[in-house]
Order: structure tokens, then sequence, then C-alpha cells
């Protein structure tokens, strides 16, 4: 950064800062796993520390905090995922019409089969898309994917079966 | 909330973009930050930049070390970080008797070039020995700043590795330490310096 202005001038700002400095780097991790996107990655960490910040005078002593701005930033992520759904879905017709163009009649799963997979993947609730990815891909238990999406442990539990048996029926069906 | 809201709303933004740019590599200078809780000598906060350690020091705990470091350095990314892990592992060899110097990069580029010489001639002290203050003040290029050497030293941003509990009065007692005296007191033990 070229200036030397301070950027801490205001007591909501430095606490935003603070916040920031210590949870900064995985709350970027987590937004990225759900959008996927620099770009928008930063918008929504920027949202993210926005809301935050309004919000900061009701974070009392003790609460923690950590949880609070994964709650924030997982709603903001969320949030900006549904608002891109319509053309999702459009994508995931797309990518299913591709699929049926093709022949997939030595019954392995081809690549039509993989990208209709994809589809139904990207067809998938948001929090349900959510869920499988916290625990295929990086293997948290289920207390660890309710603390970052929101939620009941049971629920995330539930999200990761309904998502997995939706997918496995897909799989039977190609 | 009260006062100047947009000002804020701005100051947020930007505190979040040198975040952001510092954490994708893509531009922007950080200072990035660790916890050592439980060391001999109590919570240590470490903090370095891109040319080294420019940060090692006593604190009470993580919010202490942050609120030093945002008032020092408010104009840039402060990011924790799982990656300090060269110091640290220095740190523990210390603790542990292991190797008693250091070979870290050490950054002291924003101290003013007296204040940098004192504690360039003070990280040339030897583990196990001792100086004066008044020889520090020798080698830093000023023989009659001893008084102002005490006050460099005072302001050492990097203890331990910069070891200025190695200096001491002229009739030998243990003069003054930033971290309290008797953790310059340990380490001057467990360096061997001072006969337990």
């Amino acid at each position: 950064m070229s200036t030397s202005e301070p950027l801490i001038s205001a007591p909501a700002a430095h606490r935003i800062a603070l916040l920031l400095a210590k949870h900064g780097e995985e709350l970027a991790r987590h937004i990225r796993r759900i959008v996927r996107d620099d770009d928008t990655a930063q918008d929504l960490l920027q949202e993210t520390m926005l809301r935050a910040w309004k919000a900061v005078d009701r974070l009392t002593e003790g609460s923690n905090e950590r949880a609070w701005l994964y709650r924030i930033a997982t709603n903001a992520s969320l949030n900006h995922q549904r608002s891109r759904s319509r053309e999702r879905a459009a994508l995931a017709r797309h990518a299913a019409e591709l699929a049926a163009a093709r022949d997939s009649a030595d019954g392995r799963l081809g690549d039509a089969d993989r990208v209709e997979l994809w589809a139904e993947v990207a067809r998938l609730p948001e929090r349900q898309r959510l869920a499988l990815s916290l625990r295929m891909a990086d293997e948290l238990d289920y207390e660890e994917i309710a603390a970052r999406i929101g939620g009941t442990a049971a629920a995330a539990r539930a999200n990761v079966y309904q998502a997995t048996r939706r997918l496995k029926a897909k799989v039977r069906e190609v | 909330m009260s006062g100047s809201t947009l000002e804020e709303h701005r100051a947020v933004e930007r505190i979040v973009r040198g975040a952001f740019g510092a954490l994708t590599g893509r531009r922007g200078e950080a200072l990035w930050y660790a916890m050592m809780d439980d060391t001999p000598v109590g919570v240590l906060g470490l903090a370095a930049g891109v040319r080294g350690l420019r940060h090692l020091s006593f604190v009470r705990g993580e919010d202490d070390f942050l609120e030093r470091l945002l008032a020092e350095h408010g104009n840039v990314a402060i990011l924790k970080s799982a990656e300090l892990d060269e110091v640290r592992r220095a740190l523990d060899r210390y603790f542990a008797g292991k190797r008693l110097d250091f070979d870290l990069a050490v950054d002291l580029g924003d101290l003013a070039p007296f204040h940098r010489r004192v504690l360039d001639a003070t990280a040339k002290v030897p583990a196990g020995r001792v100086a004066t203050y008044t020889q520090i003040a020798s080698r830093a290029g000023s023989p009659k700043a001893s008084r102002a050497a005490g006050n460099a030293l005072h302001n050492n941003p990097v203890a331990i590795v910069v070891p200025c509990h190695r200096v001491l009065r002229t009739d030998g007692s243990l003069g003054g330490y930033g971290g309290g005296l008797p953790i310059k007191e340990w380490l001057l033990r467990h360096e061997g310096a001072l006969l337990s």
C-alpha cells in the first residue's frame, strides 16, 4: 500500500481491523471455496466485514467472534450464489442436453455422464453442495460443517446424506 | 453507530482490499503475525514482513499484541499467519538450549539510523557473553551516547533475537529491560552468562 495515511480512523473500523487480522485468512479461504473466484471472493469478504462492522456493537465480550464471522460470511456467500442460481440452472440444463446428445452405450461412466453428474452437483441446493464439499474435500466432521454453514450438526449430516443420495441415484440412472 | 459513518465505511473497504491483496499474493505488503503462548518467558508475539522479522515482543495476549501492531502499522494489512514456522523453530531451539544464536532475517528498516546501529552492534554480542551500554554506544559510533544507546535498546522491536538482554551497566548490574528484569536475568542464566 503506498499511502501512509492510517486506515484505522475510528473505533468500529479499528475493531474490524482486529477481527480481520485474526480471522481474515481463513474467512477468505472459506468464501473462495463457496464462490471459487478471487474477485467475487474479495467483494464478499468486503461485504462480510461491512456487515460485521454494522453489527459489531452487538458482538459482546466473550461471544464466539470466529463463529459469528463465519456465519456472516456463509450467509453473504450463499445469498450471492442464490442470485446466480438462475444462470446456473440454465448451464445445468445445457450440460444435460449435451450429455443426452452423446451416446453412453458402452456402460462406463463416459465424458457425457461425467458432465451430467457435475450438472447434478451444480443443481444441488447450495447448503447441500457446500456441506458435501466440506465433508468430501475437507473431511470435516459434522460439528465443524455446522459451525461454518450454520444450523446443527444433525442438519449438516442430513444435507450431506441428501446430496449423496441424489448423486448416487444419478449415477445409477446413467 | 455514530460519527463519521461514511469515512468508516471507506476505512473498512480499504482494510479489506489491503488484506485481500496480501492474501491472494496479488499486491500490497502485509505484516504477518503469530503467537507463541507457552514459552519460559511468557507469551510472545511475532511479526514479519517480506524482508524479515520485525517484532518479537513480550505481550499479555493476542489482542494486546494486535493493538500494538495496529498502532504502529495502521497502514499495512496485518494478518495472522501459520507461516512463521522458521522463527518458531529457532525460538524453540533457543528455549531448549539446543542453539542459542539466531540466523534469522531481521528487518529494522523503519528505525532511525542511530537506533539501527545500536541494534546491529548488539546483534554481534554472542550468547554467553555480555557488553556494556558504553561499549555498545561506542560500537555504534557515538562513545558518549550510552544513555541514548540504553533508550534505543529499551525500544528494541525484536527482543531475544536482537539480544538487548546481553547489554549491562558498566558496574555489572543488570540495568533495565522492556520485558522486565526477571526475564533479562532468566535469559542471561539460560545462556550461561550469569552464574546461578
